[in-house]
């Protein structure tokens, strides 16, 4: 139950896009390894979703969510 | 390298950094909010407008997380080795401790806003201040804010040569100069003079914030006098020997400040009443209601002793430091080229780790010895060694998005290209008016990685380039472009996340960092001018 609403915090979902990011850092030292242009892309995909998480969530999904 | 130097490429590069500026100061927008945004604009202006393909853009996001990666880990143990504290109460302990030491209270906020952080940063650095400091100015009832703020302004004079003198090495390396040579000594002591500059103006400004010209008038010669020690020693240690140049300044300001607090100026009870950094409330409101563990304040300071042991011990001492530094952990990248040639070198070895000689080894040591430590006097409450470790995690969380977004930003900027367009254009377009500008250049090096020796590394081959080319003096351009560096770890955005973070007033960025530019551009500016009247004209 703790954990179920402090992944539903700010904190929480920091948390996993942190996580997020962790794998995307994988993926693209994988791929750099391996010369695999579509590990990179894919790596890098992830970082830019997880890296906008909060700024979306905080200055687009609240605002509207407050101004219902 | 043929990427157009114009004033479009100019500002495409200048972009990010004027949209992560807006968003922090005009907007009010957290650093966690921020940074992504900076990021992203950074990667749209490295795609189409410098060339850059999707295996470099990844490749600099990859080394920009590692590189966050390390910062973290100080951060992390940083905040745990507060977590310590707080749970043993032993900062209501400093605080009272600390009163009763240095009743003066201007005194007792420049003794734990700036002596403690150049103590912390002479052994330390990588925003170890920031995040130790603000919370025990928080203890003796500096209100957030200004106890965030504080460290900033108090840790900055000691980032070139503080760390044992890392940031310097970087100059010196970057700008190729020989260790003892007569260009070493010269620029080691232009920028020193620089520093010691910064570090009376930020003096002055702790005892302004506090209580205006009242405060000046009574701190004056208690500022004088740490001024003299600190920036003054610096100077003349940075002709013997750089490494030590700041912590042993840092050291001997520590004991002579609490040899101050007994001198007839300040052993009365002192306080400006009406002080806009003060929380009253807070500060007499604590120790009534809540109850001190028996612990006497050299107790309390434990962990921070032993964080200076060990540090001392493990960087100072040759064969210690050479066997724990053998172990080292890091990554391959490929080279990798923009559309304009812009080589990025491949590299075996990117920044490799070595986690026993690395600043957060010793906090961690530091703070599960303190632990332990309090845990046996009884000071631990049950299910304590839990909740410091549970609250040290979910603490360092956002703040650890925002470094990893500020991070991959300015090593973006750097594989692409962007930042020596940037300080290209600027050196093209102003000629000898470009020495006012050099200490700026030092300074957004740090804003944009959040470290003087990153900045120095980025920019201290350009600067001595520049100052070639200009045929104006080396030496004093490279002191000016570290002194703005050192200045710039004030307003850099991921150090003002530590202090934000561990003060719980995170998403405060821009407000801090809007109360700081007040000081630091200002100082900054006449540094440059100082610099153009001595050399550029």
């Amino acid at each position: 139950m703790e954990n179920k609403s402090f992944f539903r915090t700010k904190e929480g979902g920091l948390t996993i896009a942190f996580l997020v990011i962790m794998i995307a850092f994988a993926i693209i030292i994988a791929g750099l390894g391996a010369g695999s242009e579509a590990a990179c892309m894919a790596g890098f995909v992830l970082i830019v979703v997880a890296m906008l998480y909060s700024p979306v969530k905080v200055q687009i999904y609240d605002r509207i969510r407050k101004n219902k | 390298m043929n990427i157009p130097i114009n004033l479009f490429m100019w500002i495409m590069a200048f972009l990010p950094i004027i949209v992560l500026l807006f968003l922090l100061i005009k907007c009010g927008w957290g650093a966690t909010e921020a940074a992504p945004v900076g990021l992203l604009i950074t990667i749209i202006t490295g795609i189409f407008f410098y060339k850059a393909d999707i295996v470099l853009i990844a490749a600099e996001s990859a080394k920009g997380i590692w590189n966050a990666l390390i910062i973290l880990l100080i951060v992390w143990t940083a905040i745990l080795m507060y977590q310590v504290g707080d749970e043993a109460k032993a900062f209501l302990v400093i605080r009272n401790g600390m009163r009763k030491l240095l009743p003066n209270e201007l005194l007792l906020v420049l003794a734990m806003g700036w002596v403690f952080e150049s103590f912390l940063q002479g052994i330390t650095g990588f925003g170890v201040p920031v995040a130790v400091g603000a919370p025990l100015l928080i203890g003796i009832g500096v209100t957030p804010l200004w106890a965030v703020i504080f460290p900033l302004f108090g840790q900055a004079w000691g980032n070139t040569f503080g760390t044992l003198g890392a940031a310097w090495d970087s100059l010196a390396m970057s700008a190729n100069l020989a260790v003892g040579s007569p260009e070493y000594l010269k620029t080691a002591l232009w920028t020193a003079a620089f520093i010691w500059f910064w570090n009376i103006i930020a003096g002055f400004a702790f005892c302004w914030f506090y209580g205006k010209g009242k405060a000046v008038k009574k701190g004056f010669p208690a500022v004088l006098i740490l001024s003299v020690i600190q920036g003054g020693g610096e100077l003349l240690l940075s002709q013997v020997n750089t490494t030590i140049s700041c912590f042993v300044p840092a050291c001997i300001s520590l004991i002579v400040i609490l040899a101050l607090g007994r001198t007839k100026l300040y052993r009365e009870e002192w306080r400006v009443d009406d002080s806009p950094i003060m929380n009253r409330s807070f500060a007499g409101g604590d120790s009534t209601t809540e109850k001190l563990p028996d612990m006497n304040l050299v107790q309390a300071f434990v962990p921070y002793f032993l964080l200076s042991a060990i540090t001392l011990i493990v960087l100072v001492v040759k064969p210690i430091n050479t066997l724990l530094g053998q172990i080292s952990l890091g990554f391959s990248f490929p080279e990798t080229v923009t559309g304009y040639g812009y080589v990025n070198d491949a590299v075996e070895k990117f920044s490799p780790l070595t986690p026993f000689t690395h600043a957060s080894m010793f906090l961690f040591v530091s703070a599960v010895i303190g632990l332990i430590y309090y845990k046996k006097n009884g000071w631990i409450r049950e299910g304590g060694v839990k909740r410091v470790f549970v609250k040290s995690i979910a603490m360092t969380m956002p703040s650890g998005i925002a470094v990893i977004g500020l991070v991959i930003m300015s090593k973006i900027m750097d594989g692409t290209g962007q930042t020596v367009v940037l300080a290209n254009g600027i050196a093209d377009v102003l000629g000898n008016i470009y020495v006012i500008l050099a200490p700026f250049v030092g300074l957004l090096g740090t804003f944009m990685t959040g470290s003087n020796m990153s900045s120095n590394i980025l920019f201290g081959g350009f600067q001595m380039t520049t100052a070639n080319l200009l045929n104006v003096n080396p030496a004093a351009i490279l002191g000016a472009q570290s002194a703005g560096g050192a200045i710039g770890s004030a307003v850099s955005p991921s150090k003002i996340i530590l202090g934000t973070t561990t003060a719980n007033i995170l998403g405060s960025e821009g407000e801090v960092l809007k109360r700081i530019i007040a000081v630091t551009v200002p100082a900054t500016i006449i540094i440059g001018l100082i610099l153009f009247v001595m050399v550029g004209i």
